[in-house]
Formats: structure tokens, sequence, C-alpha cells
């Protein structure tokens, strides 16, 4: 029953640019709902809006309009700081293209995280170490993001996700930049935290191969939601 | 703390794999910063120090007594000898003996006896030979001839500034006698009595006490002058511990010689013009080096801002996912600090490692003095206070621009 409780709903979502002629609307009034230890994906063509809206829904940006309430907090309400120390407690993030800081070493960059909310160094090394090795990767801890291979920064970037045990997980495209072998490891990566350990997912993807693991695909055109897929009902 | 600690671990990991030659380069500018800070000032200042210190070493001593105030002579001179002979501190004195007279040249040849003279009116001083040479030196600032023998009578030395050959760079300033050397014979008149001396030797010094005086055996002095009452003019004291001289002029004054004499160290004999050159020397060399600290600023400023800015993406992600924009702050202000930092002490080595015994062995040779170059410890730390804050504040703001950036626009690489 706790696992149908809806973790992020968001009502008239709307995002535009511009102003004058070159004022454009990318979302337009989107309602959607996602459930605690629930795996959605978000697909698109390019310019559907897919990307915009998972950051509207991850606090990454605010939307022009609408209201966003997430684990049961409004988050239109917060400020920049707020929203900030929102993300570090509450969500996980993996972006397209790895996104590690280069100056540290894989487990330095899981680390950081999780010292800013309050982790002792030692302690947050253990977790970051942990969590590398269940990404599979416990030899490259001293690793800089340079020494790895594209798959192996998506995997330490999914290690830094987690370690914290976000409440939710964006991804992002994580697949885009990888070959695909080594997409297949971080989908099934991404996958596994959300059937091993009931983790909430959102992710956005243009391959609907690497979607067919999750519960439910959110189609998008044009900045609407035109359909929803339910693969795998909760 | 947390923030710190996080702004510490991306700064210093920054710096550690920022190019070396970037952090060579960073640190070279501001060692030179540093150097220019403390250089500009310290060789001005050192300008003026070098004189004084010529002055004490070749002159005044570490403690100058004198006549008081309404007094021609310094009352009771012996005992004031007999006194200071006592001080444990004492290293050396010399009693000294001035007046006026008139030096003249070149009499025995001169043919026309209404023309001009070969005159110059000139201070006499009159000293013990060997106790003047322990307390000042004198024998070394000689450039012709040779010193005063104790025993010896009807010789004279002649301050150099006193001889034309040797003023010629001062033009008309100074009144001189010319075509003279060691050996000639030249007359001084005192109150209308005169006396032949010879020249035995002409002394040259920076120091202007030295250079523009005559000196004879105080002996001789005293009769010349009729000087009977062997009451002096100057005596100067040299102490072991130069430092010591305000407890050694209390005790002076508290044993009762501060009744007849005027007693003063050599801080308050100095000539004040001395000491306010020296403070506009301070001053004006802080100024000029403190161009040096704009410089450095804007450079460690765009330093800094070329590099929030190449990193802008990962500032961006940092603040996604989840650091405070404070931590990322720290660690390019932690990395002004450390580029500051290293370069100073860098410039602190150079100074007092290298500098500062340099040019105490090899003095900078201004015409007046010379010159070393001076770093109070103290006015150093200001200093390295200064350029350090200043840098902080240079790698803070370029940071705190890019860092306020929206979080979304930096991930994205969007404008």
């Amino acid at each position: 029953m706790e696992n149908k409780n809806p973790i992020i709903t968001a009502t008239g979502i709307t995002k535009s640019f511009g102003s004058g002629d070159l004022f454009t609307t990318i979302l337009k009034s989107i309602d959607v709902t996602i459930m605690q230890g629930e795996f959605v994906a978000i697909m698109g063509k390019s310019g559907a809006g897919k990307s915009t809206l998972m950051y509207q829904l991850s606090v990454l940006d605010e939307p022009t309009s609408g209201t966003l309430t997430i684990g049961g907090e409004s988050i239109e309400s917060k400020n920049e700081n707020e929203r900030t120390s929102f993300r570090l407690e509450t969500l996980g993030y993996v972006f397209q293209d790895y996104a590690l800081v280069p100056d540290l070493n894989a487990e330095e960059n899981v680390m950081i995280p999780l010292v800013m909310r309050g982790m002792n160094w030692s302690q947050a090394r253990s977790v970051a170490q942990q969590a590398i090795a269940a990404v599979g990767l416990p030899t490259k801890y001293k690793n800089l993001p340079s020494e790895l291979s594209g798959g192996e920064q998506q995997r330490i970037a999914v290690a830094r996700a987690v370690a914290g045990k976000p409440k939710i997980l964006f991804a992002d495209e994580p697949t885009a930049n990888l070959d695909s072998f080594s997409s297949r490891q971080v989908i099934d990566l991404i996958s596994s935290l959300n059937r091993n350990f009931g983790q909430t997912i959102v992710m956005v993807t243009h391959e609907r191969e690497y979607a067919l693991g999750c519960n439910r695909i959110i189609h998008m055109e044009d900045g609407r939601i035109i359909r929803e897929e339910i693969l795998k009902p909760l | 703390m947390r923030i710190l600690r996080i702004g510490l671990l991306l700064g210093i990991r920054q710096i550690q794999r920022a190019s070396i030659w970037t952090n060579v380069l960073i640190v070279f500018v501001m060692a030179l910063t540093f150097l220019n800070l403390i250089a500009v000032s310290g060789i001005l200042v050192g300008l003026i120090v070098g004189a004084e210190r010529a002055v004490r070493e070749d002159s005044l001593g570490d403690i100058i007594i004198s006549a008081k105030a309404g007094d021609d002579h310094i009352s009771e001179t012996e005992r004031i000898v007999r006194e200071i002979n006592a001080f444990p501190e004492l290293q050396t004195y010399s009693v000294r003996y001035t007046g006026a007279g008139i030096l003249e040249a070149n009499y025995k040849q001169r043919r026309d006896l209404t023309g001009e003279r070969d005159i110059a009116n000139v201070k006499v001083t009159g000293i013990d030979p060997m106790s003047e040479d322990v307390m000042t030196g004198l024998p070394d600032a000689l450039i012709a001839g040779e010193y005063l023998d104790p025993d010896e009578e009807g010789y004279i030395l002649v301050g150099a500034l006193y001889i034309k050959e040797y003023a010629a760079q001062f033009q008309d300033i100074f009144e001189t006698v010319e075509n003279v050397a060691p050996g000639d014979t030249v007359r001084l008149t005192v109150n209308n009595i005169s006396k032949e001396f010879i020249i035995k030797g002409i002394l040259k010094s920076k120091v202007d006490e030295v250079s523009l005086n005559t000196y004879i055996p105080e002996r001789e002095f005293r009769r010349l002058f009729n000087r009977i009452d062997r009451n002096a003019d100057q005596i100067v004291v040299r102490l072991n511990e130069p430092g010591a001289n305000t407890e050694v002029k209390a005790a002076l004054v508290a044993s009762g010689l501060g009744t007849v004499a005027k007693i003063q160290t050599y801080e308050e004999g100095v000539p004040k013009f001395l000491t306010d050159i020296k403070n506009t020397f301070n001053v004006l060399g802080t100024f000029i080096g403190s161009i040096g600290i704009v410089v450095a600023s804007i450079t460690i400023f765009i330093i800094i801002f070329i590099n929030a800015l190449a990193r802008r993406r990962f500032i961006g992600i940092l603040k996604g996912i989840g650091i405070d924009r404070k931590a990322i702050e720290i660690a390019y202000v932690i990395q002004a600090g450390v580029y500051a930092f290293v370069g100073s002490m860098i410039g602190v080595i150079i100074t007092y490692v290298v500098l500062i015994p340099y040019f105490d062995a090899n003095p900078i040779n201004f015409p007046f003095s010379d010159g070393i170059l001076v770093a109070e410890p103290v006015g150093t730390l200001v200093r390295f206070l200064i350029l350090f804050l200043i840098t902080l504040l240079a790698g803070y703001i370029p940071a705190w621009l890019i860092a306020r950036g929206n979080t979304l626009n930096a991930i994205l690489g969007r404008k």
C-alpha cells in the first residue's frame, strides 16, 4: 500500500521562454503524478519538452506556472537555498554526459554530497566506496574521471546519485553518450535499483528499448503529454 | 563547517589538478607583487636608514651628550666622563670640542694682497685621535694622506667638502679652498688668532658631519680656542648593546648628569628631517607598491574568473546535486589564498634570506647614503595581510559572480 502513495504531484506545469515574437511555451499545462517506488520513463521526439519537464519535476528549474509537490512538500514556496538543500536531501541526478567533477577522483565525487549532508569524512568515504563497488567498479575509487571510460563515468554518476539514498532518482538520457554495451549496463543498473530497492526513478530517454523495464512510459509531443503507457502496474 | 571542508577539498583539488605551469606563473606573479610591495618602500626607507646608520656609526654613536640649553659647553665634562666610564654597558666614547674658524690656503703663493683670499669658513673639531678612531673609525674616511698621530702637533684633517676639487658636484653650495693636498700648509684663524697646520689627510664620507669638518688634536684645539676649562661640546658614547641606549640614558639622567648636560639617545638626537623623510618615503613606497597589489588582484581576478567560467557547467552540476554555493565560492577563495600565501612566503624568503643580506653587504651607492633594504617584520606582516586579504577578495568576486548564476543554465551551458 505504501508504495502506491504519490511522491510527485505536478499540476498545470507550464514553462515559457522569451518575450514578444520570441515567446515560446515549451510545456503546456502538464499534470502528472508519480507514485512512490515507480519507474517512469518520459519519451518523445526532440523538442517535445521531455527534458524540460524533468527539470521542473527535479527542482532544477522553476515552472512559469503550476504547482509541484514532492514527498508532501510544496516546492514553489522554496527559495534558491532551500531548493538546493531540498535537492541534496531528497533527489538524486544522473545527467547525460556523466557530469563528474574533473578535479575529484571517483570516490570524492561520490563523497561530497554525503559530506554536504553532514556525514563525517570517513563515514562518507566508506559509503562512497560501497556505492562504487555496488555499481561494479570496486577498483576505481581513486581514478579521476579522465581515467574512466564513458560507461564507467556514468556508473560512478549513478553511484553518486544513489549513495545518499534519495527519495527520487532523476536520469536525463543517461545513455545518450554511451555505446550500446555501456548503455545496457547503465540501464540494467538503474533498473536494478528500482527492482531491488524500490527506488522511485524518473528517466528521460528516446530509446524505447531502454524504457521497457519501466512501470510506465509518459509520451510527450509539443509540450503536452499525449499518452501514458502502463508496462508493469505497480 | 561541512561547507568549509567541501570548499577546501574542491579548492585544493583544483590547484592539484591545474597545470603546474599555471600554478608556477600565478605564484611567480604573487611573489613579484609581494617583493614590489616590500622592496619599493624598503629601498626608499633604506636610503634614509642607511644615512641614519652611517650617522650613528661614523659620528653620533648610541648616546649623545651635549651642552644644556643656555650653556656654551658641557659643564663638568670630566665628571661625566668618569661616570660614563663606570657603566658596564659602555663600549667606547669620544669627547669632542667644536668651534668655527676660517681655513685659508695658498696664502704663500698669493702675490696680490688686495685680491681675493682662498678661504672657507669651517667647522673645527678637537678630538683625541685614538678615542675617535675607536669610536667612529674616522681613519676609514681618509681618501688621501694619513690619520692624526696622537703625539704630533700642527697637523689637521680636512673634510673633502671644504676642498673645491672634491666638492665640485655640489657647485658652490659649500665654501671651499682649492688646490690643497696632504702635505700642504693651511692657516686656521679663530678669533683673530691664526695658526698654521699641515694637512695630514683628507676625509670623505657620506656623513656630512665628517666631510664638512676639520679635525685637530684636542690639546691644540683648547689652546687655539682658549678653552682652558676642558669643558667639551659633545660626548658621543657607543654601547655594547645599541638597543639598550634608552635604559642607559635613563640611568645617566638618574645619576644626576641630566642637570649638567643634555643627554639624548641616538633616536632623539637624529635630525628630525631624517625621520620625516623616512616616514614620507615609507608612505610613498607603500603607495607605489599598492599599484602592484591592484595589478596582482586584477591578475588573480582574471585567472579565477576564467577558471570559474571554464568550470561553469561543473559549478552548475555541483549546485544541482545540492552542494551549497558557499562551498564553491570558498573553493575559489582558497585557491586565491593558497596562491597569495605561497607567493608571499616565497617573497618573504627572498626578502629576508637573499635581498636584505645582499644589500647589507653591498649597499646601493646613493650620493648621500649607502642605501640598504629595510623590511621591518611588523611592516612586512601588515603588507602580507593586505595582499592576502585583497587577493582573497579578488578570488571571491569572480567565483560569486559565476556561482550565483542560474543552476540549470550553468548545467546546460546556456547564457
